[in-house]
């Protein structure tokens, strides 16, 4: 047990044992990830590690071959992807996904549906309920439009943004669905610097304001020093090292996972 | 409020339509908002939810002999054979959804092409059910009423225009209401990008199911009006041809948008029916188009209408 690990309250993700093989070739190989109530971890590894097959099969969109996946206190290692999200696991993609024909705006609301109340058959025949809901939840689209420095964008098809701003979008969108956890798949990647420190101010507020805990997936090692309470490092799909930033960045094991071995020998010299 | 009104506008103009036109052109009007309805239709599968489809004739169809075998089994009017056209057609787009899900693209149309075939069969060789190649004769609406308050004979060709019209200014008022409710923005979200809809909580397989019933709902509700307007149901109305022209109406119109499909029913209806001697070569026409179509303008008229707009801006 590390000292974060005791410290941490109720675990809102467990997953035990994971194991997720294509053909002879096994991605991830009995991984163990917890993320604790408003937690920040990050999941790191050279390429190729398996980082992005675990988000996958936290998702859902993989199922694994071994192991489990408690959610919030619930089994959900079956369980489909789209009912995951609507249990509260929201997420980003490493390569941008957006709804390219929407509005900025209407990319967000359909982060919304699932928390909608008033049912099919009031939203198709417009009553006044539905459309109250409808402008409520377009009032937090709005409020988190501007809490990401959005909120001119709101009217413009998201494709006039730029991929920096989209990825703001992703963010703001996976905050809009109210999740409890948000796995981020390498939200820096293509970032410019001075957004880069945007987005870690951006990821405290999403735990610290709204209760999100994170798993953070990055490979930008200042990003995860200055947000992640933990860090889980897997090499060749195995779980090589964990614990705090500063203690696994040092890891002899680490070093040698991400630059080979010659150089971790000259490194610790 | 200003599209409701240009809506009603339009409506009460083309309700004048009687006036002006002889037989021939009062027909052409009928096929017209037949094929309006059809394509309004399709588009909210095809063009919304991005689920592409070639087997809109056989909902058609389906919903034609379903008036035909009610009034020769049952004896029921309109106003049972109408709704139930609707119900038993949206249940057959339930049947094509299901095996529709498993395959994208390509694959797709070739599972609804199938279903089209399968339905023109079951038509053409089920004699006893359907009367084979002859089809069935279908009574005229005749002396009928709206609950007993509002009556009307319907006989004359005007009669059917109007009835005709009414139906597709609901239809045009449902697909408005479909696609700029929740739904609406589920089906552009499954065809935009399916995994970033499930991951923002989007069923895609219910999505995708109900973009296909109200698809086959819509060419039902056609269809049973329309074995009416002809007097018989043939299945010769319903081959994949007719399917290809309702395709080409809301390809050429402008897929996925909402005037598209409207605006191809006319010019694609009221232009092949005008090139009198000539118009046994529409299949042509209609071929030569779509094929121009997709390869200069993807987003058909709309498209253009588009471009001009923000040109101007």
């Amino acid at each position: 047990m590390t000292e974060t690990e005791t410290n941490m309250t109720r675990p809102v993700l467990e997953a035990r044992g994971i194991v997720r093989r294509f053909g002879g070739i096994t991605a991830v190989d009995g991984v163990d990830v917890t993320v604790g109530q408003g937690e920040i971890v990050g999941l790191i590894g050279p390429n190729g590690s398996g980082k992005s097959t675990m988000v996958n099969l936290l998702t859902g969109e993989l199922a694994p071959d071994k192991g489990t996946i408690r959610f919030a206190g619930k089994d959900i290692t079956g369980v489909a992807p789209y009912r995951r999200a609507r249990l509260g696991i929201a997420r980003s993609f490493q390569m941008l996904r957006m709804f390219t024909s929407m509005s900025v705006e209407d990319n967000m609301l359909t982060a919304t549906h699932i928390h909608m109340k008033r049912g099919l058959l009031s939203s198709l025949l417009n009553l006044p309920s539905a459309r109250a809901e409808e402008d409520e939840v377009r009032a937090r689209a709005r409020d988190l439009l501007a809490m990401f420095e959005l909120e001119q964008f709101a009217g413009r098809p998201v494709t006039a943004l730029s991929i920096g701003q989209q990825r703001m979008v992703e963010l703001a969108r996976g905050v809009l669905s109210g999740p409890k956890l948000f796995l981020l798949d390498e939200p820096a990647a293509g970032l410019a610097p001075p957004n880069v420190d945007r987005l870690i101010a951006l990821i405290k507020r999403m735990r610290d304001e709204f209760g999100i805990s994170i798993l953070l997936i990055e490979h930008d090692m200042r990003v995860v020093r200055e947000l992640c309470d933990r860090v889980v490092v897997l090499d060749s799909g195995e779980l090589i090292a964990e614990g705090h930033p500063e203690t696994v960045v040092n890891d002899p094991a680490v070093i040698e996972a991400y630059i080979g071995k010659g150089w971790s020998r000259r490194a610790q010299a | 409020m200003k599209h409701l009104a240009l809506f009603a506008a339009a409506i009460a103009l083309l309700a004048l339509a009687p006036v002006v036109l002889g037989g021939h052109g009062l027909s052409v009007m009928t096929l017209t908002l037949t094929n309006l309805v059809l394509a309004v239709g399709l588009n909210l599968v095809a063009g919304y939810c991005g689920q592409f489809s070639f087997a809109q004739a056989a909902f058609f169809g389906i919903g034609a002999y379903t008036t035909a075998i009610m009034s020769r089994d049952l004896g029921t009017g309109v106003w049972i054979n109408l709704p139930a056209g609707i119900i038993i057609a949206g249940l057959f787009g339930l049947v094509l959804g299901v095996p529709a899900l498993r395959v994208k693209g390509h694959f797709l149309a070739i599972v609804t092409i199938a279903f089209q075939t399968v339905v023109y069969l079951t038509l053409v060789q089920w004699t006893d059910f359907t009367g084979g190649q002859n089809g069935i004769l279908v009574p005229g609406v005749g002396e009928t009423s709206i609950l007993g308050i509002i009556r009307f004979n319907v006989q004359s060709l005007d009669s059917y225009y109007w009835l005709t019209l009414a139906l597709a200014a609901v239809a045009i008022v449902v697909a408005w209401r479909l696609v700029h409710s929740r739904l609406g923005r589920e089906w552009i979200a499954v065809r935009d990008d399916e995994t970033l809809a499930q991951a923002v909580g989007v069923n895609t397989t219910t999505t995708k199911l109900s973009a296909f019933v109200a698809s086959a709902a819509f060419a039902g509700a056609a269809g049973a009006l329309n074995a009416y307007t002809m007097r018989t149901a043939a299945p010769d109305d319903f081959t994949i041809f007719i399917s290809s022209i309702i395709l080409a109406i809301m390809i050429l119109g402008g897929k996925g948008t909402f005037l598209g499909p409207i605006v191809g029913a006319f010019i694609l209806t009221i232009i092949p029916e005008s090139l009198g001697e000539f118009s046994r070569y529409k299949m042509l026409f209609f071929g030569v188009l779509l094929i121009l179509t997709i390869t200069f303008l993807p987003g058909g008229i709309m498209q253009l209408v588009r471009n001009a707009r923000t040109r101007r801006a």
